[in-house]
């Protein structure tokens, strides 16, 4: 096994011997902002010595709208749609996320069904985000078809999203206390149908991956990371369970019910590009699995409510407030000055990505004292120089691809 | 847990050219498929009641608009996109706008401001096409707001029945 590197290691760029006639060429690359194999905007700087990378700094920031400010000056309920722009390819995780943070800070308890649905909700995104990872990693590995069919497969799961909430992308339908709307039966159905067809699908996107020679010779053994490394780097989710820990936060420290529900979490053995491979592949189907237990659920507890009711936190229906002066006058408290008590709350969940926490600060007024947001991606970004140093330029791509990151969540 | 299982390559997977033609048997299968993709103007997507297009103000069938100007969907607005100038009317309500701006530019679609509107004013069109030759002419103000309550009635509906919680509560008895 080996030791954990400290964090000076890849940090500090090693000293260049000018004297030295190999190691005196050693170039400066800059990577990105805009190469595409960054997903979004990253900038890379390598040092090269040859085509072996010495020394990788990821440079972050390009995309920073200053998310976290934002939440302090728009208010609680305003920032839902800022969620929906962080990790843009799972904005209903997103929400759900900040959703819980807010309602374990105001002690909310979401009803049963809410909660199923936001698991349902949870689930698909995972597996809309994970088909990103396949296509966009597939194609720059050089695998273009495969881009094809996981996009046609996400395109499906948009659909039904588009169904349900009316917009493809940045859907912000989840309220403090719940989601906005009950899911139907015409999305139901929808659902069921995807559920059903997409082990197959995917299966073809495995037997054009798993046994091809090129992806097999591009990812296994590059970007290998120890346990000891994945952990003491913060690396979670996929990344972290690619290395073998088996550590996933719906079985760990289980939310929204999860604990309810029947799966299993896979994990690696090795750690390099080809375990997280395999781990994200087996993810979408226990994920394909939590879905269909949920819809279930869904289907035995038709009728339920699914957002919480409390005057203080949620808006009436519009019924109510058409005839009632206290519903009329409780709609505008809600919209005008929500607030949340004096106090703090952590809430992580299990993203796509590994543990998307909100912590959020009160002083009890309508904006938040402080709202942080702990973005997997950039622990995943940090990591880079890790997993390449010493590499092949050509790996970085394999290792940027598999370790899977969105720069909106990353700069936020 | 489950241990994922990692296998070696077959020989036939090493050997490769085998695996071309299998992968391209996969290719050459989704050319009889359906397709999926779309040629977009010529065919539109599907609009329906569910689809959060563009914020529009709903004129009531006597000819006034339902708006009070409240400020409510302004102070929902998450992109700042609503702008809004009351001023007083003769009617029953005694207030309406006198400028109502919503500057399309900004809006995000979010939706909150349909939620947010106590008076049935202003929802979500199945509008989403969004082009012009200046910024300015997207800024859009009243008279390219308003739209007669028939044509936003399905969303209206729709609204409605999203909005059918807390069945059990007093108050709603
Ligand atoms: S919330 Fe409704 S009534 Fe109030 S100003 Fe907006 S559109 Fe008009
Ligand atoms: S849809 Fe959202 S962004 Fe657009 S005007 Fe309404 S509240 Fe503002």
């Amino acid at each position: 096994m080996s030791t954990t590197q400290t964090f000076e290691y890849s940090r500090a760029m090693p000293p260049v011997d000018h004297d030295d006639p190999v190691q005196g060429e050693t170039m400066m690359v800059n990577m990105g902002p805009q190469h595409p194999a960054t997903h979004g905007v990253l900038r890379l700087v390598v040092r090269l010595d040859g085509e072996t990378m010495e020394y990788i700094d990821p440079d972050v920031g390009f995309l920073h709208r200053g998310k976290e400010k934002t939440c302090e000056s728009l208010g609680w309920h305003k920032f839902f749609p800022h969620t929906d722009r962080l990790d843009y390819v799972q904005p209903l995780l997103n929400n759900i996320a900040y959703a819980m943070a807010c309602e374990k800070l105001a002690g909310i308890t979401v009803p049963e069904r809410g909660q199923v649905v936001r698991v349902l909700l949870m689930e698909v995104s995972r597996i809309a985000a994970h088909l990103i990872y396949i296509g966009t990693t597939s194609i720059d590995l050089g695998a273009v078809s495969n881009f094809f069919y996981s996009f046609e497969q996400r395109e499906l799961i948009y659909s039904i999203l588009d169904a349900y909430t009316g917009h493809r992308m940045n859907n912000t339908y989840v309220r403090i206390g719940g989601v906005y709307a009950d899911v139907d039966e015409n999305v139901e159905r929808m659902l069921e149908k995807f559920l059903d067809e997409f082990p197959e699908k995917l299966q073809v996107l495995e037997r054009l991956l798993t046994g091809n020679r090129i992806w097999y010779g591009r990812n296994r053994g590059v970007g290998l990371v120890s346990k000891e490394n994945a952990m003491a780097w913060s690396l979670t989710g996929p990344n972290l369970r690619g290395s073998g820990v088996d550590w996933d936060l719906r079985k760990r420290q289980p939310y929204c019910g999860y604990e309810t529900y029947d799966f299993d979490i896979p994990v690696g053995t090795v750690g390099d590009c080809y375990d997280r491979y395999l781990v994200r592949m087996e993810e979408m189907r226990q994920s394909c699995r939590i879905a269909k237990q949920a819809l279930e659920r869904l289907k035995q507890t038709r009728g339920a409510e699914v957002l919480a009711e409390d005057r203080k936190y949620v808006l009436p229906p519009k019924a109510l407030v058409h005839r009632s002066m206290e519903e009329l006058i409780f709609q505008f408290k809600v919209v005008t000055d929500l607030c949340l008590p004096v106090g703090e709350a952590y809430q992580a969940v299990e993203s796509s990505k590994g543990e998307l926490g909100f912590y959020v600060r009160s002083d009890g007024t309508s904006n938040p004292l402080r709202c942080h947001i702990r973005a997997p991606g950039l622990m995943n970004v940090q990591a880079i120089p890790l997993l390449g140093n010493g590499r092949l330029l050509s790996d970085l791509v394999a290792i940027i691809g598999s370790l899977d990151f969105v720069m909106g969540e990353v700069d936020r | 847990m489950v241990i994922v299982r990692r296998k070696e390559l077959s020989l036939l997977e090493k050997l490769y050219l085998p695996e071309i033609a299998r992968g391209l048997s996969i290719t050459f299968r989704k050319l009889f498929e359906k397709k999926i993709t779309r040629q977009y103007p010529e065919e539109p997507l599907p609009k329906d009641e569910v689809t959060r297009g563009q914020p529009r103000l709903v004129v009531k069938d006597d000819g006034n608009i339902a708006c009070v100007s409240c400020g409510m969907c302004e102070i929902a607005c998450p992109a700042y996109a609503i702008t809004i100038d009351g001023g007083e009317t003769d009617r029953a309500i005694e207030r309406e706008p006198v400028h109502f701006e919503i500057d399309m530019l900004r809006c995000i679609l979010c939706g909150f401001c349909e939620e947010a509107c106590p008076k049935d004013a202003i929802f979500m069109s199945d509008e989403l096409e969004l082009a012009d030759y200046s910024r300015g002419a997207l800024i859009y103000d009243l008279a390219k707001l308003k739209r007669p309550k028939s044509a936003l009635q399905k969303r209206i509906d729709y609204v409605y029945r999203l909005n059918n919680r807390w069945r059990k509560s007093p108050s709603t008895r």
